[in-house]
C-alpha cells in the first residue's frame, strides 16, 4: 500500500501504551527539558522532552501549552498535542509542523533547553470500551494525537488508520503506527499520488465505510476534512469524535478565545475539547 | 532546578517572616484589600481555573469577567491574534448573563476568602442598572467595576466611555442604586482621558480603573485579510504599558479618588511603576495567560521590594514619583 521508494526517517516506536481514563492529574506548569529535537521531513519535526508529571498524566488526545523559550516578546503559548508519552521514563514527544515564527523557533532549540509547559490539558478521546472495529483518520499533522489513541486498543479491536498528506515527502510517521496497526489496515492517501492511493482521505474513508461497519471513528486534521468525515460517520450512524484547533490564549478555560459552536452552546476547545462528539459540533 | 520548582508553584509562596513587617494592605475607594494586586476582568475566568494553580486568597481581590443582564454570545472566531509584545482580542464579552453568573460562578468565588469585584457591562444605561439591582441582592460582593467601554445602543453604538456626559450619567445612575464601592473602568480610546475621569468622579465613583484595551487591528498579508473575524479588537499586554502608565499618571493629577492601574503588568517592577505614577492598586491581565502564577508572583515581588527599600507601608508608593 505504501510506495516502497519513499524513504522515511525512522520514528522511534515502542512507547508505552497510554491508558484511557479520567483519573489522571489535571494541568500543571512543568519545566520540560529538551532531550532530542529535529526534522523528520521538510517542515515536520519532532521534539522529545523530559516532563515526568505530564508524561505520567497525559491521556490520548490531550495537549500541552508551550511557552517559547527565548522569545518572551511572543507572549502567547503555543498548543501542541502530545504525540507520545512514556510514563516510565518521564518523557513526552510532540510532532510539529513549522508554519510560523513560534514553530520555526521551536525547531532550533538545542538539547538541554528548558521549556515551560502547561499540561496535560483538555478532554481526550473517549472511544466506546467495547469497540470491535475502529477507524482513525489523520490529515497531515492531524495524526499526532491519533498515535497514542491507537496504542490504547487491545488486539481484540481491529484498528484501521487512514492517513493523508499532500505528498509522499510529507507523509511521515506511519511506521510507529505499524506497532499497533497491521499493514492491511493502514490506508495511505496523497493528494498528488506520490504514495498510497491518489485521493483525499475522505474518499478512502467513504470507501471503507461502504465495505464494512465501524463502532468508532476518530479524526484530526484540517477542519474541512474533519467536517466531511463527521458527515460520512453520521450517514453510517457511526459514533465519531473530532479534535478541533482554535487559537488559544490561556489554554485553561479562562479567556474564551477558543470557543466551538456546539448543540449545547459555545464550548471551549481547550478544556471542553479539543476532542468533541462530532454530532454535537455545529460546523 | 534553580529558583523555579520543577512542578507547581514557581513563586514559592514566601512565608518568610523577615518580610512579615511590610504592610501591603490598601484601601481602594472603600474596598479593603490585603495587598494591592487584583486580576483584570476577562483574563481570569471565574477564578476556578487559576485556583488549580494557587490559592486565590493570596491576592488582594478577584475581578470577575464582565457580566450583562442577558447572555451575550460574543464574536466569531478567530477571536485573538498575537502581536508584538501583546495580543488583540475580540471575545465580545461573552457571558451567560447575570442569573447564571450568580448561581454558577459567584457562589463558588465568594467562598474563597478574597474580596470579589464584579465587572458589569451593558448596552444601555438601563441594562447596567438592572445588573446592579440584581447583584445588590447578593451579600457577598465586595465592589463593582463598571466597564463603560461597551457600545451604547441608545447612542448610535458609541462607547459610554468616550463621551464624558454619557460616562457621567451611567455612573450617576449606578451610584444611586448602590452603597458598595463603585469603580469605573475607563477606555484609553479617547482624546482626553482626564476629562472622562473627572466626569465619573463628579458622578460619585469611588475609584477609577484604567486602562481597558487599546483598539487595534492585525492583517494577514498573504491572505490579504484581517486576522480577527471582527476585523478590529482590543490590544493588551506589555505593548500597551507605556500608554497605560501615561494615563494613570495624567488621571492621578486630575482626580482625588484612588486608581486601579492596569495594562501590560507582568512583574512586581511593572506594578511599582504604576503605583509611582499614581495607582493605589494594580490588576494583572494578559500576563495570566503567559504565566498562570503572574499575579501571586507580583504580590511576592512587591513584598520583597518594600523590604529591600525599607518601606513599611506600600501605600507610601502611590504617586511617589520624584
Ligand atoms: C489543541 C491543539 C493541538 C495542536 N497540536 C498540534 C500538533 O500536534 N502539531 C502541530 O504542528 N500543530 C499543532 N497545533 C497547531 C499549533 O498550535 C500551531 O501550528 C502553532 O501555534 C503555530 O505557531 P507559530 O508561532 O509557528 O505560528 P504563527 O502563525 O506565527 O502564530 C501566531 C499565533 O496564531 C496561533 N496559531 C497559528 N496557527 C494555529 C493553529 N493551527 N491552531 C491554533 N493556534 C494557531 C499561534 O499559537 C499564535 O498565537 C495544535 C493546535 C491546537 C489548538
Ligand atoms: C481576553 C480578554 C478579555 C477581556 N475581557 C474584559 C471584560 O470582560 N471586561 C473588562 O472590563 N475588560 C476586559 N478586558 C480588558 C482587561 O481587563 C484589561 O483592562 C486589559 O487587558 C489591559 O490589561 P493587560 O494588558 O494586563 O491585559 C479583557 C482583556 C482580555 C485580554
Ligand atoms: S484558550 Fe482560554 S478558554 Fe480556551
Amino acid at each position: 500500500m505504501v510506495n516502497a521508494e519513499v524513504t522515511y526517517r525512522a520514528c522511534d516506536s515502542e512507547y508505552n501504551r497510554l491508558e484511557l481514563g479520567s483519573d489522571a492529574g489535571g494541568p500543571k506548569q512543568e519545566i520540560g527539558i529538551v532531550i532530542d529535537n529535529g526534522f523528520m521531513a521538510q517542515t515536520i519535526a519532532k521534539i522529545r522532552l523530559s516532563a515526568p508529571y505530564i508524561a505520567q498524566n497525559t491521556r490520548p488526545g490531550q495537549f500541552v501549552h508551550l511557552r517559547l523559550p527565548g522569545l518572551e516578546a511572543h507572549i502567547l503559548r503555543r498548543p501542541f498535542s502530545v504525540y507520545a508519552a512514556d510514563a516510565r521514563n518521564g518523557e513526552i514527544q510532540l510532532l510539529y509542523q513549522t508554519v510560523g515564527l513560534g514553530t520555526e523557533h521551536l525547531s532550533t532549540l538545542p538539547n538541554g533547553t528548558h521549556v515551560d509547559l502547561i499540561g496535560p490539558i483538555g478532554r481526550g478521546w473517549q472511544p466506546p470500551r467495547d469497540a470491535k472495529r475502529v477507524l482513525l483518520v489523520g490529515g497531515g499533522l492531524g495524526v499526532a494525537p491519533l498515535y497514542s489513541l491507537a496504542s490504547t486498543f487491545t488486539t481484540e479491536t481491529e484498528v484501521h488508520l487512514v492517513m493523508g498528506a499532500q505528498s509522499a515527502d510529507r507523509l511521515i510517521c506511519w511506521k510507529p503506527f505499524s506497532t499497533y496497526i497491521t499493514e492491511p489496515c493502514l490506508h495511505i492517501t496523497t493528494d498528488d499520488g506520490s504514495a498510497g492511493q491518489h485521493c483525499f482521505t475522505t474518499k478512502a474513508v467513504k470507501d471503507l465505510l461502504e465495505i464494512g461497519a465501524f463502532d468508532y471513528i476518530a479524526t484530526c486534521g484540517p477542519e474541512p476534512m474533519q467536517k466531511s468525515v463527521a458527515a460520512l460517520a453520521a450517514e453510517h450512524q457511526t459514533f465519531c469524535e473530532v479534535s478541533l484547533e482554535r487559537r488559544m490564549a490561556c489554554g485553561i478555560g479562562a479567556c474564551l478565545s477558543c470557543v466551538v459552536n456546539t448543540t449545547s452552546g459555545l464550548q471551549r476547545a481547550c478544556v471542553d475539547g479539543p476532542v468533541f462528539n462530532a454530532q454535537e459540533v455545529i460546523w | 532546578m534553580s529558583k523555579r520548582g520543577l512542578l507547581g508553584d514557581p513563586t514559592g509562596h514566601s512565608d518568610d517572616h523577615s518580610l512579615g513587617s511590610v504592610d501591603l494592605s490598601v484601601n481602594l475607594g472603600g474596598l479593603q484589600m490585603r495587598n494591592p494586586v487584583t486580576v483584570a476582568s476577562g483574563t481570569f475566568g471565574n477564578g476556578k481555573q487559576y485556583a488549580e494553580f494557587f490559592s486565590l486568597d493570596r491576592l488582594g481581590a478577584i475581578t470577575t469577567k464582565g457580566v450583562s443582564l442577558e447572555p451575550w454570545i460574543g464574536n466569531d472566531n478567530p477571536r485573538i491574534a498575537e502581536t508584538a509584545s501583546g495580543m488583540l482580542n475580540s471575545i465580545g464579552l461573552q457571558n451567560p448573563g447575570v442569573e447564571t453568573f450568580i448561581s454558577e460562578d459567584l457562589s463558588w468565588l465568594t467562598n474563597q476568602d478574597v474580596p470579589v469585584i464584579v465587572n458589569v457591562s451593558g448596552h444601555s444605561a438601563s441594562e447596567y442598572l438592572a445588573v446592579i439591582e440584581r447583584l445588590e441582592a447578593v451579600e457577598t460582593i465586595a465592589a463593582y467595576e463598571l466597564n463603560i467601554s461597551c457600545p451604547n445602543i441608545d447612542c448610535g453604538g458609541m462607547s459610554f466611555g468616550t463621551d464624558h456626559q454619557a460616562a457621567f450619567s451611567v455612573t450617576q445612575l449606578c451610584r444611586q442604586k448602590t452603597g458598595r464601592p463603585l469603580i469605573v473602568k475607563l477606555t484609553p480610546n479617547v482624546t482626553d482621558i482626564g476629562e472622562i475621569a473627572k466626569a465619573v468622579e463628579a458622578a460619585g465613583a469611588n475609584a477609577i480603573s484604567l486602562i481597558n484595551t487599546v483598539l487595534g487591528m492585525a492583517i494577514d498579508s498573504r491572505r490579504r485579510k484581517p486576522v480577527l473575524a471582527r476585523k478590529v479588537g482590543g490590544l493588551s499586554g506589555p505593548a500597551i504599558k507605556p500608554i497605560a502608565l501615561r494615563m494613570v499618571y495624567e488621571v492621578h493629577q486630575q482626580v482625588q479618588i484612588p486608581l486601579l492601574g492596569m495594562g501590560g503588568i507582568c512583574s512586581a517592577e511593572d506594578a511599582i511603576e504604576f503605583m509611582l505614577a499614581g495607582a493605589t492598586a494594580v490588576a494583572i491581565g494578559t500576563a495570566n495567560f503567559t504565566n498562570p502564577y503572574s499575579a501571586p508572583a507580583v504580590v511576592d515581588g512587591l513584598r520583597e521590594y518594600c523590604a529591600e527599600q525599607g518601606i513599611s507601608r506600600i501605600t507610601e508608593l502611590t504617586g511617589a514619583l520624584q
